[in-house]
């Protein structure tokens, strides 16, 4: 059973590398691995983004740019405002005589680490040129710019299996071939699962090579690959569902849009928006992938973490699953 | 080995039969025809048989399997000549063999014999998709061989072939009786159905009307047929009656009587002219 699984798998993976648009498809995880690398220079410097107060110490300000991003505020209040969203910003601010950090709570542990060691450092009047240490790493060099597009690089790969495996059962349809394997000791579970594994083999395939080109290879390869191949299930299930309703290869794969839409929405209120909204795309499968693989990316993921997002991803998809199920048994029946 | 009893098959699940009471067996090694006018039924039947469709009423037993609750090991011992050809466009003739081959778990034949075999043997590296109709039509027909089919379902594996190559189709399936294939045909090439099959079947309207062996069939219709060529209005027009059914006895003598024979002999009915007298229907 097993080679004949394989055997389908083989068979689609030969046609996919012949077409230039499925041969595309096939290279856009090493293609946009390349392209974050290409723009890392730019996106690495700056890892930890403080906010503080216009006017209050310059000195303190020039000092701690040397190593964050600063960002300047009129008051507390505004300051208050920029730690509280989304992102990691960490404020400074003067309090009598001292200072004291604030921070959103969110932050990985890290960020909050290196404010509080620069504002030691910066207290202790430690120059860079007399340090014979290097300031500037606590395991805080992993650019949240690049963690961004690595783990959007790794969402889109989880939705590519999909998009390839509507394109090939689009193939099947047109060339009728379907009724040929029919009448081969194959069973049709077996045929499905054979079709399936596209849909499994390039998320792994392309998370792998992303994150081993733009050096993310340390991280927990096993928390990542629960999360991606939970949500390759879902983007497996559409590609099923398109390719049946779909007659045309451009169509079925075009129709993809529709869940761009969903995973971008996720990607956005998971960068952007403040806390208290995010319980708006907790129904979006791929929110919590995005999550998950953050927390991968960061190194910061711990396995209750990561298997509760798991259960929620294949809760959910498996939600998505029981609605669409009529919808495939219709369009196997007539093919 | 193959049984079939009281065989419906309704498209909609009602009433309206597109087989309807079908009941007949086939021996081991026999060659049974399947004859009938366009829509008369008979890919169905052969769907039913294969598998490719639910039985949905009667019974059927294919190579010792009951049809109703089919068993996958079953389509190791069946061979599928489909119609309408059904490869793979953007895979090579032997690419698309060589991944059928795999899905069985029988001894399978050597894509290039077969391609040799329905004269492919130098196209094996093309693309399916850039073969003619009749290449594609004999890819289908080499695939239905590829695991040694103890019982072989051929719908139409000579349509659009030249009749050349039609006769190289026909002399495949003579090579594979002698090997005690069992094979269902379908087809409207009468002279290939008179030529190789042991039995067959009339089907029309979803009904089977009659099963005989070609030769029976010759001996209670042979020789009482005549070609009849006259002139009438300055026209030459040619016919073919039988000399023993009373309209057509009729007819014979009103030309004889009207007009101005040509030419006029007795032959050997064929099995269109068969099929005509005993179902009142052309075959097309
Ligand atoms: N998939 C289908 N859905 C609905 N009706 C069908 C389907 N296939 C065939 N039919 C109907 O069933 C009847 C028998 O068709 P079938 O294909 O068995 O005929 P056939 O004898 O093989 O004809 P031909 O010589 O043209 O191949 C026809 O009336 C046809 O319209
Ligand atoms: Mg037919």
């Amino acid at each position: 059973m097993l080679k004949k699984i394989w055997a389908v798998y083989i068979r689609d993976l030969k046609v996919n590398t012949r077409e230039f648009i499925t041969l595309y498809l096939l290279l856009i995880p090493i293609i946009f691995a390349f392209v974050i690398n290409a723009l890392a220079p730019s996106i690495n410097d700056t890892t930890v983004k403080l906010a503080m107060i216009e006017g209050d110490n310059p000195e303190q300000v020039e000092y701690l740019e040397n190593f964050a991003k600063v960002s300047l505020y009129k008051d507390i209040e505004k300051v208050t405002e920029r730690v509280e969203r989304r992102d990691n910003y960490v404020g400074i601010l003067p309090e009598g005589d001292g200072y004291y950090i604030i921070t959103q709570g969110n932050e990985p542990a890290g960020v909050v680490d290196f404010t509080k060691a620069l504002q030691a450092l910066y207290v202790l009047d430690a120059k860079v040129e007399d340090s014979t240490a290097e300031i500037i790493s606590f395991g805080m060099d992993i650019p949240p710019l690049k963690k961004m597009l690595v783990n959007i690089s790794i969402l889109f790969t989880s939705v590519l299996g999909g998009m390839l495996i509507a394109i090939n059962i689009v193939e099947e349809k047109g060339d009728n071939t379907i009724s040929a394997v029919n009448v081969t000791p194959i069973s049709r579970m077996g045929f499905i699962l054979g079709k399936s594994m596209t849909g499994l083999i390039l998320p792994i395939y392309g998370s792998i090579s992303i994150i081993l080109i733009t050096g993310f290879s340390h991280v927990n390869l096993l928390q990542m690959m629960l999360i991606v191949l939970s949500a390759s299930l879902l983007s497996l299930l559409i590609g099923f569902v398109e390719g049946l309703a779909n007659d045309d290869m451009m169509t079925a794969a075009g129709s993809f849009k529709m869940i761009f839409l969903p995973v971008a929405g996720a990607v956005a209120v998971a960068e952007a928006v403040s806390d208290k909204w995010q319980w708006t795309v907790w129904w979006i499968p791929y929110y919590w992938t995005y999550k998950g693989n953050d927390a991968v990316l960061s190194e910061s993921a711990t396995w209750p973490q990561i298997l509760l997002y798991t259960g929620i991803i294949l809760a959910l998809s498996g939600a998505v699953f029981l609605l669409l199920v009529p919808k495939v048994k219709r369009g196997l029946e007539s093919h | 080995m193959i049984t079939v009893k009281n065989l419906h098959h309704s498209y909609s699940r009602d009433e309206k039969y597109a087989v309807k009471d079908v009941s007949f067996e086939i021996e081991k090694g026999e060659i049974f025809g399947f004859l009938g006018p366009s829509g008369a039924g008979k890919s169905t039947t052969q769907g039913v048989l294969s598998g490719l469709l639910q039985l949905q009423k009667g019974e059927v037993t294919v190579a010792g399997y009951n049809v109703k609750h089919i068993k996958n090991k079953m389509f190791n011992e069946i061979g599928m000549s489909f119609e309408i050809s059904n490869v793979y466009n953007k895979m090579t003739a032997k690419e698309n063999l060589n991944f059928y081959r795999k899905l069985f778990d029988v001894e399978t034949r050597e894509p290039e014999d077969l391609l040799e075999m329905v004269g492919l043997g130098d196209k094996g590296n093309i693309k399916a998709g850039d073969f003619s109709k009749g290449m594609k039509h004999r890819l289908t027909f080499a695939r239905s061989m590829i695991n040694n089919p103890s019982i072989w379902f051929l719908d139409e594996p000579t349509t659009g072939l030249d009749p050349a190559i039609a006769a190289t189709i026909k002399d495949i399936i003579w090579k594979e009786k002698k090997k005690e294939v069992t094979t269902f045909l379908t087809t409207h090439n009468m002279h290939i159905a008179d030529e190789l099959c042991d039995r067959v079947g009339f089907i029309v309207d979803g009904e089977l009307i009659l099963i005989d062996s070609p030769k029976n069939l010759k001996l209670q219709y042979g020789e009482k047929f005549v070609d009849i060529e006259f002139v009438k209005d300055g026209e030459p027009i040619k016919e073919s009656l039988s000399t023993i059914d009373d309209k057509d006895k009729a007819r014979i003598k009103n030309i004889i009587d009207n007009y101005e024979i040509q030419t006029m002999h007795t032959k050997e009915a064929t099995l269109e002219e068969i099929f005509i007298k005993v179902t009142g229907r052309g075959l097309v």
